[in-house]
């Protein structure tokens, strides 16, 4: 059993909060959520899923968060895929938006720059696109979870940053 | 029975959804993706969305957990104040599906609908009462700008009577519904009545 009265989630971290601050104990009151989220945050980054792997995930996570300008969750992303070993050209290529040389990559980049940014232009085509650079239904499903679960945690980060900062001003 | 709102293309009528992806079929879905649907809701077994989703059962089931807590756990804001903060972000991501469902619920629950029309309207000035207008305002600002909410934008909400609690529910609020959005309006459409029949 984890303790959950002084665990440091991955919002916690890049928001930062520490458990000392209000702001920490004011989102311990509704745990479910921060055993959810970032439960899944490990369903997303998960091994077991197929068909994408986590290293493309971590990349579609960073040019998520440099789309958003959410520098902190864009640190913990390019650290998570220093650790996993992913190739430091691509890596330096995604989060400064220069093309990548790998064609599913860009279509896979492509993709969540535009479901990040305008997703009302979301379209059959753009799911058609996915599947034609060789992605199975419960692949591109995680994929769009995943890119939509970067939209929450950069809100639910962003959210968090600004409560904080109220606190420190009062 | 009030008549449904239409204005820009939103709607307060129930919509269906077509998805553009394979569903799970029940009959021959795993423990794991009954598991999830049920943890969503007793309808998701039904439901084409939740049944797309169903590919990934550990992802749904997670997301089902955190979508009924942030938007039935006891205290905190209203829930008629949540379901608003759903609105406006699906009207911002112009996800009219969900602005549909939402909107169905903040009437409801709120046996109101004035300030819907608003949101439908013209999201950046909606609002009926002060507190009203500053959940609407944030609701829009942590939706379109994240990366610009600050502390000003808290105390505002404060300003108007939110008590911290109440404001996290409605950053998780908000912030879920850039989550479903994006789901709904990039693996199907929605559905308009006459269409469907």
């Amino acid at each position: 059993m984890t303790n959950i009265s002084n665990v440091v989630d991955v919002i916690d971290a890049a928001v930062p909060l520490a458990p000392d601050q209000a702001t920490w104990a004011l989102r311990r009151q509704r745990d479910k959520v921060v055993s959810a989220t970032q439960g899944s945050y490990d369903a997303m980054f998960s091994p077991a899923v197929e068909g994408l792997s986590v290293t493309e995930r971590l990349l579609v996570a960073l040019h998520a968060c440099c789309v958003s300008k959410a520098d902190s969750l864009a640190a913990h992303y390019r650290d998570r895929l220093a650790a996993e070993g992913a190739d430091s050209g691509v890596i330096e290529a995604v989060d400064s938006g220069e093309p990548v040389a790998d064609a599913r990559l860009r279509t896979v980049l492509a993709f969540t720059g535009k479901l990040i940014e305008r997703p009302i232009e979301g379209d059959r085509a753009a799911v058609q696109s996915l599947a034609d650079s060789g992605l199975s239904a419960p692949a591109i499903v995680a994929m769009s979870q995943l890119i939509a679960f970067l939209s929450y945690q950069i809100r639910l980060a962003a959210g968090l940053k600004a409560l904080a900062a109220a606190e420190a001003a009062a | 029975m009030t008549l449904p709102i239409r204005i820009k293309g939103f709607t307060t009528e129930v919509l269906s959804w077509k998805p553009w992806l394979d569903t799970v079929d029940v009959d021959t879905a795993t423990p794991a993706q009954l598991a999830a649907l049920d943890a969503m809701s007793p309808q998701a077994r039904t439901s084409p969305y939740f049944l797309v989703l169903a590919h990934q059962p550990e992802i749904l089931l997670q997301r089902s957990i955190a979508f009924n807590a942030i938007m039935f756990a006891p205290g905190g804001m209203p829930r008629a104040e949540r379901e608003l903060g759903a609105t406006v972000e699906s009207r911002v991501n112009g996800c009219v599906y969900c602005a549909s469902v939402h909107a169905q619920r903040f009437e409801q629950l709120a046996k109101r609908n004035d300030v819907i029309s608003q949101v439908f309207e013209a999201p950046a000035s909606a609002g009926t009462t002060p507190r009203e207008k500053a959940i609407v305002a944030f609701s829009v600002r942590l939706g379109a700008e994240p990366d610009k909410v600050s502390a000003e934008d808290i105390r505002a909400l404060k300003q108007a009577g939110l008590a911290e609690l109440e404001i996290l529910d409605l950053i998780h609020s908000v912030a879920l519904f850039a989550w479903a959005n994006r789901l709904m309006l990039n693996l199907g459409e929605p559905v308009f009545p006459a269409a469907a029949s």
